[in-house]
């Protein structure tokens, strides 16, 4: 039988850095599946928009989605191992399934899946505990950018405010964000970090119009105020036809092939 | 006698009533502005009549220039396409509200002042765009103190105080003229130059929120860069009040400029 492997922690505490490694290191057949745990009182849940997948898919490409999740051959196949992760602020109550909610239990029935392995960031050992915060007071906003496309330096300068304040006191951010030149970035941030990550997709397109991608922001803090950030990401996104300009100049500077 | 050099108000009357402030505690009756009256604060007329009726020698700054001529500024001017949109809505927004006269008065600004050996511009003598960064190419920076025939280049622009001492400078020349023979070397040893930055009132982008100008006393050579605490609060609750983006009271409280530097800064923009 393959392996079933819960881990649940509190927003930005390292569960998809912990989960990337563990699929990296994992040879076999894998899938990744992200449920919502329990609320709390003044707490929201981020609505994480299939960032951590699509960021997780770029990395592991074999990664299976929650729509094979339940696979017969994935549970049965004893190198398949299927990740799920939850977000949850506080440890579950009671030991197993039984100290999550109802909404991750009724999950699992569904899918029939049943972990063989529980583990809670904060306070199970195999779990590095650094990056656990704790909190007393927490709001959540996100945004689709599908399609969406930055200008670069736009983009540093409207992370930089985010992460520094101008628009409430954030404690964690990531993002999915397109760049004119086919790339995109995975940024992360984290209060008890001393700096965001920007880690590049693998996968690339070309210069050629809109992506059609994941793109994403997911944002947790206090006093957020999502009409500023809505606002300057208006100003830091390109329009149509200065998309088709930069990438026009990309291509021109693309090396031919030689006949 | 001393005289103080200010630089870069940007329409923010709080810094600049408190550098004034600061200027007169010290019994120095001479001042020099280097430009940038206007342009991201709330309070543009009110600084622009306050310089006028202080009737301070001006030279004209890259926004009281703009602000008249036009945005025809190319694009180089900023950094980012956010940079840019903000940049035009804080010029929309000041150009309205400046008076015709205090828009007159910025137009007649000269390009540079003089007094003696000591030149003062905004940003170089060559443009009020270009800046003088404190790492810019030592011959490139002594060249732009020479060829305007100054001991002593006062600018702004940066947002950044700095003393710049250039010794030791030479220029070799070697001219080969057709016809005749070996070519002829010529060598110029250049006495100590010196390129000071006022850094800026109204808009401080040196680590911290204060304000800084420079003195300079004539009888010494010697230089003080000055900072003086303003209420930055009182310019950030204007900044709201009257309409312009909130995200500017946030930088200026934080100490950061409302806009970056153009990645180029050396640049100079050709209209």
């Amino acid at each position: 039988m393959g392996q079933v492997c819960l881990i649940s922690g509190p927003p930005g505490c390292g569960k998809t850095t912990w989960a990337l490694q563990r699929l990296q290191q994992h040879q076999g057949p894998c899938a990744y599946l992200r449920l919502e745990g329990e609320k709390a009182v003044g707490l929201e849940q981020g609505d994480d928009s299939g960032i951590d997948l699509a960021w997780l898919k770029d990395q592991v490409p074999r990664l299976e989605g929650p729509a094979t999740a339940n696979a017969t051959d994935l549970k049965q196949d004893n190198d398949g191992l299927t990740l799920i992760e939850v977000q949850q602020f506080y440890p579950p109550s009671k030991e197993g399934v039984e100290g999550f909610g109802d909404n991750v239990r009724s999950k699992l029935e569904a899918l029939q899946l049943h972990p063989d392995q529980l583990l809670h960031f904060g306070r199970d050992p195999e779990l590095p505990a650094k990056d656990t915060l704790e909190f007393s007071k927490l709001e959540a906003w996100h945004t689709s950018l599908s399609g969406c496309v930055w200008d670069p330096n736009s983009l540093s300068s409207f992370w930089f405010e985010l992460v520094n304040g101008a628009y409430g006191d954030v404690y964690r951010a990531k993002g999915l964000m397109n760049l004119p030149d086919g790339r995109a970035f995975f940024c992360n941030w984290m209060v008890s970090q001393e700096s965001s990550q920007f880690l590049p997709l693998d996968a690339t397109a070309p210069p050629q119009g809109r992506p059609s991608r994941t793109s994403e922001l997911v944002v947790q803090g206090k006093a957020l105020n999502p009409e500023g950030i809505q606002a300057t990401i208006s100003d830091c996104l390109l329009a149509d036809d200065v998309l088709a300009m930069q990438q026009q100049q990309l291509q021109q500077q693309q090396p031919t092939s030689q006949g | 006698m001393n005289h103080a050099v200010i630089s870069c108000l940007h329409a923010n009357l709080a810094a600049v009533e408190a550098v004034l402030d600061d200027i007169d505690s010290q019994g120095i009756q001479t001042i020099t502005c280097l430009g940038d009256l206007v342009g991201y604060g709330p309070q543009p007329n009110e600084v622009v009549e306050l310089v006028r009726q202080r009737e301070i020698p001006t030279c004209q700054g890259c926004w009281d220039e703009d602000i008249i001529d036009g945005l025809n500024a190319c694009e180089c001017s900023y950094p980012s396409q956010l940079a840019e949109r903000r940049g035009h809505r804080a010029h929309h927004w000041t150009a309205d509200l400046l008076t015709e006269e205090n828009k007159t008065f910025l137009a007649e600004l000269p390009m540079t002042l003089r007094r003696d050996k000591l030149l003062f511009v905004h940003g170089s003598p060559n443009s009020q765009h270009e800046y003088l960064l404190p790492d810019m190419n030592a011959f490139a920076a002594l060249e732009r103190v020479e060829t305007a025939g100054a001991e002593t280049l006062f600018c702004g622009h940066t947002h950044q105080p700095y003393v710049r001492e250039l010794r030791q400078g030479s220029i070799r020349v070697k001219v080969q003229q057709r016809d005749q023979g070996a070519p002829t070397e010529q060598e110029l040893e250049l006495p100590m130059r010196r390129i000071v930055n006022a850094g800026s009132v109204g808009e401080p982008r040196h680590g911290s929120t204060k304000a800084t100008y420079v003195i300079h006393h004539d009888n010494t050579g010697e230089v003080t860069i000055r900072e003086v605490d303003y209420d930055v609060a009182k310019t950030c609750r204007a900044i709201v009040d009257a309409g312009l983006p909130e995200v500017f009271a946030w930088r200026l409280s934080h100490g950061f400029e409302y806009a970056e530097r153009a990645e180029d800064a050396s640049h100079v923009c050709e209209r």
